[in-house]
């Protein structure tokens, strides 16, 4: 049985719709299901919150699920591409762009559970926090998203961006590459920025006069967990954009590949690690607003020592799309 | 969608290269620019010690935006840098909500401004770190802890630009892709203005104020 190009071409986009929505279907539900969690466990402790608790509870699971709704968007876009005209890099191009937004939700949907469900205990503890609370929440879990838009811009580049006059032969590893790169990058970065947004709300429960410093020092160490997905996303607009020469052989293909894979894979460690270290600085400020100052430089040299192992992954991707 | 990642572009060719200008964003960020300025003279032109609403909003900012910068550099760089931060802020914060309005888009959507302003706060955070602390201190800065790690360290400074610029584009760029196709899948029904609210109003505000702090941050990590 011979199968034309077409078929592939949906072979790879129903492969990808599937992996996009499976995988990113993972994430939020953890998420969503560790706020509702906290919700319980805060109701069961100050039952006349209530209230207050169900609302931020759902509130805070919306914006965990947004990571999802980003993954179902681009299994919809696949399911209903147009194939008259695909040509054979659209194979990698619709594999990559559901890889990518598949894996680059997981994180981003774990990830911004934790705030909702800490703000949520945190109602508990301190009623008259609750609008505070829930604008801390909202900022944290905002920021959270970053990696998963990360991933997002990406695989709309790789859909929505004519390929089909490179060469084929290292151009589909590269697509498949960046993908990875961004998707992979994700995963990290999400879920630290949750772990720091969860300790923000906490504490500025626990403290309330805390609460400005505690919300300024969780963006900036969101921020900074954030670096390694950045370095994944620039990793994938360099696989995307360059042009690279034909060839027949095997290893130039490889190489960007493996590229893709290194800043993917070597993003994951420093976005969690580098979440550890803001969480418990911004813990912290709340049981010591004093050390506001040697906590954020503590901190920042901290996260800046987690995130070299970034930077190897980042030199190692750039030898081999550049060098190599 | 087929415009998606279109852009409008003057080519003039100088010296067997190329200059490539981006139509849109060079008016878009004279608009905003223009604005800015605008709000400063409403803001300042009838000073009063009850002050009207638009001077009350202009000292919020001024004054929010300097105890920021004096926390993290000190009071004498804050004196002279607190106007830079302030105006980073009240241009980035309008530039990201400017693509609410119909017809305008955000300047920072191009990945040039933000590299752009990034490249700024590095040479000025570079600065200050020579000036301060003398050239021999900011070049052993570099080579620590052991000098094999130069390379490293230079990289890691670079990649500093990168992350900033690129967290900026990534997140305006990627709100405005979501609301351009959600609106599309939708026919525009009911979901472009709770999008427009989150990615423009929401998430525009905070890149903008991460952005800005930052900035100061990496500043103050040059001072020390």
């Amino acid at each position: 049985m011979e199968i034309d190009i077409q078929t592939w071409a949906k072979v790879a986009a129903y492969t990808g719709a599937g992996i996009a929505m499976g995988c990113g279907a993972v994430g939020a539900a953890i998420g969503e299901g560790y706020t509702a969690a906290q919700a319980n466990f805060a109701i069961s402790r100050n039952p006349e919150a209530s209230g207050d608790i169900f609302k931020s509870m759902l509130v805070g699971q919306a914006i965990a699920e947004s990571a999802s709704i980003f993954a179902l968007v681009i299994a919809m876009i696949l399911l209903f591409s147009n194939f008259s005209g695909a040509t054979t890099i659209a194979i990698s191009t619709f594999l990559a762009a559901g890889l990518c937004m598949g894996l680059g939700a997981i994180g981003s949907g774990v990830g911004s559970g934790f705030p909702a469900g800490a703000a949520c205990v945190g109602m508990a503890r301190q009623p008259a926090m609750s609008g505070r609370l829930t604008t801390n929440m909202l900022i944290g879990s905002a920021v959270c998203q970053t990696p998963a838009i990360f991933a997002l811009v990406t695989s709309f580049i790789l859909l929505f961006t004519n390929f089909s006059d490179r060469p084929l032969s290292p151009t589909w590893a590269a697509i498949i590459g960046a993908g990875l790169a961004s998707g992979l990058g994700a995963v990290g970065s999400g879920l630290g920025g949750g772990l720091v947004a969860e300790t923000s709300c906490e504490g500025s429960a626990r403290h309330p006069d805390t609460a400005p410093a505690s919300t300024n020092l969780m963006l900036l160490g969101q921020a900074v967990t954030q670096t390694t997905a950045i370095y994944g996303l620039l990793i994938s607009f360099i696989l995307m954009f360059k042009q690279f020469p034909a060839s027949d052989s095997l290893a130039p293909a490889m190489a960007l590949l493996s590229a893709g894979l290194c800043m993917g894979i070597g993003a994951i460690g420093p976005g969690i690690g580098e979440g550890f270290t803001a969480r418990s600085a911004v813990q912290y400020i709340s049981r010591n607003p004093r050390a506001v100052a040697e906590l954020t430089r503590t901190m920042l040299v901290g996260q800046a020592v987690a995130e070299s192992t970034g930077i190897y992954a980042l030199v190692i991707s750039l030898v081999l799309i550049f060098v190599i | 969608m087929e415009n998606l990642g279109s852009v409008h572009q003057l080519i003039v060719p100088l010296f067997g290269h190329n200059m490539v200008f981006n139509l849109e964003v060079i008016v878009m960020t004279w608009l905003v620019i223009f604005f800015l300025l605008f709000f400063g003279y409403l803001a300042a032109r009838r000073k009063a010690r009850l002050p009207e609403p638009i001077q009350a909003t202009g000292e919020l900012f001024i004054s929010q935006l300097y105890s920021l910068t004096e926390d993290a550099l000190g009071e004498d760089l804050a004196k002279r840098y607190s106007p830079m931060i302030c105006g980073l802020f009240m241009f980035l914060l309008l530039s990201n909500w400017f693509g609410i309005f119909p017809l305008f888009e955000e300047p920072t959507k191009d990945l040039n401004t933000p590299l752009s302003l990034g490249l700024m706060g590095f040479f000025i955070a570079h600065y200050l770190g020579v000036k301060t602390k003398g050239i021999k201190k900011y070049t052993k800065a570099y080579f620590e802890p052991i000098f094999i790690m130069m390379p490293l360290n230079l990289i890691g400074e670079l990649a500093k630009v990168v992350s900033i610029s690129f967290r900026l584009f990534g997140n305006i760029m990627g709100g405005a892709i979501i609301i351009l196709v959600v609106s599309h899948l939708t026919y525009s029904i009911l979901f472009p203005p709770v999008l427009n609210a989150f990615f423009g109003l929401f998430v525009g505000t905070i890149q903008a104020f991460v952005f800005t702090m930052l900035t100061v941050v990496y500043i103050s990590v040059q001072v020390k």
